[in-house]
Formats: structure tokens, C-alpha cells, sequence
């Protein structure tokens, strides 16, 4: 203790922990997920699910709750590290954490893209004179130089952004309701929930691989281990509760939407990426289209690509830093206290891919599917190295948590997989496909991945 | 003259003559508190790094969050090296700067470092250190040496990483936790 009495001989207090408590976490975890992030994909998720998106994230709840358990029991082995790429390094073995994380880039870096490319959407929605790729420019260059100039998200700011969405949900809600009392739409249904005439499992499981989405992010919470107040267990609460709050939410404002869109048939078969506030209008008219639409480019494209930022960047760090990604990946600007190398290559990558992506009728179904397999597949590997860790090697008799729940959880994962965006599975497989070469090619250069112990601090997933 | 302890040199070199910062607060505070066991650390007899309890790290963040950069600023104040300098900007708004009394003092903080990086003296482990911080903070262009920014850190690394194991095991400990801060969720 000899160096500690010396510091605080030395007039320095021992203030560790921030003390981030569970409310914080959960806020966290919301931010991350954008508690209206079903505004933007919307019309995609109504139009894959046959007009049952209710359904689809009822189904991506449950699916991502087992995630959020498995979560908790590998944050619990290994608290110092909150990433799938770590827990599947040391629980199974380096090459799989490196071929994971090598997937779960895939999620991390088309991200900031697919924000970029749905807040211009939305924004083109309210100012249709200005092109869709010069608000992804805009909002690419806005943030990068926010990023640059080293500024964060704050706790206070986190709440304040929670409660202003929070805010612009419950009046589409009250105005929704109020609508649809008024006999607006289609009247109080059952059918975004089940309609039997559209219902087969190969359609609801491609409809939960483009819904997952809005939940991505609940893992988010993992990087505040080390703040938080009541450690491991308190992480892996968070975890849930957040993804519990965000599913009623979601399964609330997407069901009141259904029941307002104009034309379902017409969006079954030909899915909009403004179908959300087509439905806003509908309830309220056009100020109710632009109040959504600007909650969506603000959440999306300055809010959410902060905290996304943050995740690729220590994604990027932790893989550079074992020597898995290039060197030049893992320095940081000491003048701003941010990682300038990578914000920098996601931008260009997201001007890149967000440019080629406007320039499709789909691409913003492409993206979320592209990201959502490279999420789902880190997933299905976390649930392995639970498997891995806790029931082979440690010999765990706990057979719920540490073999059942990851199997079903697993399960689920590998259907929502398997029924997923053709393109997106045939990228997905290219992209694992130069994940095995890169794999290869370190093991020629003698440099087999291998993970350090990082003293402080962790990266997500 | 005395030296001034470690962690004052640093901030001196770390800021100009007004008083504005060529680096991070975060970052600064981090290399401050690293600094600042160093010294401690040089005035004992030794003992590795990696047998202390708590962690180093665990010692500079505390230190760090603590606020030893208002502190190292309040010492400088107090023993005359640096001023607090008030005014307001257009006649309004008021500004409070903390500025070097002398620019000599800012000139002996760096000296040591830029005769070891000269050669024109062997750095103690003290020097070694300061050498090991400047490069980390990437301060190197504040020595005003004739010599390309890449090559500079590299020989500051190469001093730091030469002298006795608590000076290299300490500044690489300093430069996981400014690349960690750089990284961190909030600030």
C-alpha cells in the first residue's frame, strides 16, 4: 500500500470510480439503442414481417434477452473486458476472438454509415431540395470534426437526449391514439401482431434480422463495467431492463404506426424508408412528419453516431493493440484526447459506403442487414464461449445459464441468420471469407493473434 | 537552483507563456499524475512496478480524476513561477490566465531533456522519465531541437525504455492510460 499512502501523502484522492448506477447504465443502453430508433426502418421491418412488426420485435426481444444473459455471465469471468472479441479470445481461443471481432467490425464500421444514411433520409423527407447525399456529406463531416475536436457524450447530456426522445415518442403516441380514436387509419387491430394470412417462420425470422437492429446497442452497457457502482451483476440488470424498456417501447410506437399507414397493402410490397412518417402524418399531419423526421436525423445522425464512434474506435484500439489490425489504428491524438485515426478512416468509409448506399432502393435494408449478421454472428460465438468457458472447461453445473439458455439463444440467432437478406448473407461469408485470409496471413507473418490484458479500460463486445 | 519536483517541469513544458495547454486535459493530467509517482517512486529504494498494490494505473487515474493539474498549477503559483494574470476580453468578458513569471523556468524544466537527447549529457532516471512523458504527450516540439518529430520520440522513447525498470515500466503505463482516455465512453 506503500504507493498509494505516497500519492495521497502527496495531496491526491483515490477517485477511481465515477459511480455510474443502474438508472445511468440503462440510460446508456437507451441512448445507445435510440428509444425511437423504429421511426427509420419502420416501413422494412412492416414490409419483410407481411405487416406483423409487432411480432418481429416481440421475437427480436426475446432472442436478444438470452444475448443479454450470456452477456452477464461472461462480463461476470472476465470484468475488466466488455467484448465479444475478448470473450471469445479468452474463452475459447485467440484465433476465434480475432475472426469474431473480425466480424463484429463488420457491425461496428457500417454503424456510423447507416446513421449517416438515415438521418439524410429523414432530413431529405422534411427539405427535399437538398439531395440525400449531401446531408450524408453534411452529417458525416459534422461529426467527424465534433469527434476530432474531442467532444463527448456526458451522463447529464445522455439523460437530457433520452428524455427529448422520450419526449417527441409519447407525442406521437398521444397523437397516434388520439388519431386512431377519432377513426383515423385502421382502427385498434391484432394483425401487426399476428395475421395469419402472412404468417410462415422464413418470413418472420427475415423480418427479425432487419428489426434486431434498433436493439443493437443494449451490449453498449458493457463498456461501463468498470463505472459501475454495483459491478458485473449490476451490468448484466442493466442489460435487461434496458432491452425490456426499449422492446415495449418499440413494440408500442411500431404497432401504433401499422395501424396508421396509408396504404399496407402498397408497403408490403414495396417497402419506404419514410413509411413511419407517412404514418406520423396521417395522425397529425405534416408538423407531425417533420417532428419525427428531425428526431430521427438528430438521434441518428449527431447522437447515436457519438456513441457509435466510441465503440469502433475502442474496437479498433483493442485490435490494433494486439497487433490484429494495422498499428496505425491504435494512436491517439494526445492534443485532442480522441483516437484521430480512426475517426478519420470511418469517415471516409462511411462517406464511401453511405454514398454508394443512397444511390440504392435498398440500401438502407442492405446496411441494417449487413450489420445485424455481423452482430448476429458475434452473438451465436458469445453464446458459444459461454458454452466453451463455463460448461466445458470450468465444469459448471449451473445448466441453465451456462448450456440451455446460450443454446436456445444460439438457436434462435442461427434461424434469424439463416433467413436474413440474401446479399447480406453473400457479403457477410466475404467478409468472414478475408477474415480466414487476414487470419491466415498473420499466422505467416508469426504474428498468431494474442490478446493482452489491458490494465484499464475495456472495448465493447 | 533547486529542481522543481518532476510533475512542475512537465507542466511547465506542457503549457506556453500565456498559460494555454499544448495538450488534452485529460491526457495532461494523466502524464501530471504519472510524473508525480515517478518522482516518489526515484525517492525510495526500488521495487518493481508490478509488486505494488494497488496497480500504478489504478494510483495515476485516482491521482488524475483527483485533480492534480489544479493542484501542480496552485505549487507553481504559490512558489512564484508562474502568475494568475486577470482580465476581461473586449471589455467584457473576464479571463483568468496562468502565466510563466520567467522563461527561464520553462527553459531549465526542458534542459535535461534536450541534453540527453543531445548527448551532451547522461540523463538520470529522473531525466529518463521526463523524456519518456514528453514523448508521450507528444511535447516534442517544445524542446526546439533541430530534428524530424518521429525520430525525436523515438530517441525520447528509446531514453526512457533504457533507464532503470520503474522509468520505462511507468511511461508505458502513462501511455496505455492516455490511449485509454482517448478511448473512454465519457469523458
Amino acid at each position: 500500500m506503500r504507493a498509494q499512502q505516497n500519492i495521497e501523502q502527496f495531496g491526491y484522492r483515490q477517485e477511481l470510480h465515477r459511480g455510474v448506477g443502474l438508472a445511468d447504465l440503462i440510460f446508456y443502453g437507451l441512448a445507445y439503442m435510440v428509444p425511437i430508433a423504429p421511426f427509420a426502418i419502420f416501413g422494412n421491418v412492416y414490409s419483410e414481417s407481411g405487416g406483423m412488426p409487432v411480432l418481429a420485435y416481440l421475437v427480436g426481444m426475446i432472442a436478444l434477452l438470452f444475448t443479454a444473459a450470456s452477456y452477464a455471465q461472461m462480463v461476470k469471468a472476465f470484468p475488466l473486458s466488455g467484448s465479444v472479441y475478448n470473450y471469445a479470445g479468452r474463452g475459447i481461443a485467440p484465433p476465434v476472438g480475432f475472426l469474431t471481432g473480425w466480424m463484429v467490425l463488420l457491425d461496428y464500421i457500417l454503424v456510423p454509415c447507416l446513421l449517416y444514411l438515415v438521418a439524410s433520409i429523414a432530413m431529405n423527407a422534411s427539405v427535399p431540395a437538398v439531395p440525400v447525399w449531401a446531408w450524408l456529406v453534411g452529417f458525416a463531416a459534422v461529426n467527424t470534426a465534433i469527434n476530432l475536436r474531442g467532444i463527448k457524450m456526458t451522463v447529464r447530456l445522455t439523460r437530457i437526449l433520452i428524455a427529448v426522445e422520450l419526449a417527441v415518442l409519447a407525442l406521437f403516441l398521444l397523437v397516434g391514439v388520439w388519431a386512431l380514436l377519432r377513426g383515423e387509419g385502421h382502427g385498434f387491430s391484432f394483425s401487426p401482431l399476428f395475421n395469419a394470412d402472412t404468417f410462415t417462420w422464413p418470413v418472420m425470422f427475415a423480418a427479425v434480422s432487419v428489426a434486431v437492429l434498433s436493439f443493437l446497442g443494449f451490449d453498449g452497457i458493457s463498456m461501463l463495467v468498470e463505472e459501475s457502482t454495483g459491478g458485473s451483476a449490476q451490468v448484466g440488470r442493466a442489460m435487461r431492463v434496458a432491452l425490456l424498456l426499449a422492446g415495449v417501447l418499440f413494440i408500442t410506437q411500431v404497432w401504433v404506426a401499422a395501424l396508421l399507414v396509408p396504404d399496407p397493402a402498397g408497403l408490403i410490397e414495396h417497402p419506404s424508408d419514410t413509411a413511419f412518417y407517412d404514418a406520423a402524418a396521417v395522425a397529425g399531419g405534416e408538423w407531425l412528419r417533420h417532428v419525427t423526421t428531425a428526431a430521427t436525423a438528430l438521434s441518428w445522425g449527431l447522437v447515436n453516431t457519438m456513441v457509435a464512434q466510441v465503440s469502433v474506435s475502442r474496437l479498433l484500439y483493442a485490435m490494433a493493440r494486439d497487433r490484429q489490425l494495422p498499428s496505425f489504428l491504435a494512436k491517439v491524438s494526445v492534443r485532442h484526447s480522441v483516437p484521430s485515426n480512426a475517426i478519420l478512416l470511418i469517415c471516409l468509409l462511411s462517406i464511401g459506403v453511405g454514398l454508394w448506399s443512397a444511390a440504392r432502393d435498398d440500401g438502407v435494408a442492405l446496411l441494417s442487414s449487413l450489420i445485424n449478421m455481423g452482430a448476429m454472428v458475434a452473438f451465436i460465438v458469445l453464446h458459444a464461449s459461454v458454452i466453451v468457458h463455463h460448461a466445458l472447461r470450468s465444469g459448471s453445473d449451473r445448466l441453465w445459464a451456462h448450456l440451455v439458455s446460450p443454446l436456445i439463444g444460439a438457436g434462435i440467432l442461427v434461424f434469424v441468420v439463416i433467413n436474413a437478406n440474401i446479399m447480406a448473407q453473400l457479403l457477410g461469408l466475404v467478409w468472414l471469407g478475408l477474415g480466414v485470409l487476414a487470419l491466415i496471413t498473420l499466422y505467416a507473418l508469426g504474428r498468431r493473434p494474442t490478446l493482452r490484458s489491458m490494465p484499464a479500460g475495456s472495448d465493447r463486445r | 537552483m533547486d529542481r522543481l519536483p518532476l510533475h512542475q517541469d512537465l507542466y511547465l513544458i506542457a503549457h506556453d507563456k500565456s498559460g494555454k495547454a499544448f495538450v488534452h486535459p485529460t491526457s495532461l493530467s494523466l502524464g501530471l499524475a504519472g510524473a508525480a509517482l515517478l518522482d516518489r517512486l526515484l525517492a525510495e529504494p526500488f521495487t518493481p512496478i508490478g509488486g505494488r498494490d494497488p496497480a500504478p494505473a489504478a494510483l495515476i487515474k485516482g491521482a488524475a480524476a483527483g485533480g492534480i493539474y489544479e493542484r501542480t498549477r496552485e505549487e507553481l503559483l504559490g512558489s512564484g513561477v508562474l502568475v494568475r494574470v486577470t482580465g476581461r476580453r473586449l471589455g467584457m468578458l473576464p479571463y483568468t490566465r496562468y502565466e510563466v513569471a520567467d522563461i527561464a523556468a520553462v527553459v531549465r524544466a526542458s534542459s535535461g531533456v534536450r541534453a540527453a537527447v543531445e548527448g551532451w549529457k547522461a540523463p538520470d532516471a529522473r531525466c529518463a522519465g521526463l523524456c519518456g512523458l514528453v514523448a508521450v504527450l507528444r511535447l516534442e516540439e517544445q524542446l526546439y531541437l533541430d530534428q524530424p518529430a518521429a525520430k525525436l520520440v523515438a530517441r525520447l522513447r528509446e531514453i526512457a525504455a533504457g533507464a532503470t525498470p520503474p522509468v520505462g515500466e511507468l511511461v508505458e503505463t502513462v501511455d496505455t492510460l492516455v490511449a485509454e482516455a482517448a478511448i473512454a465512453v465519457y469523458r
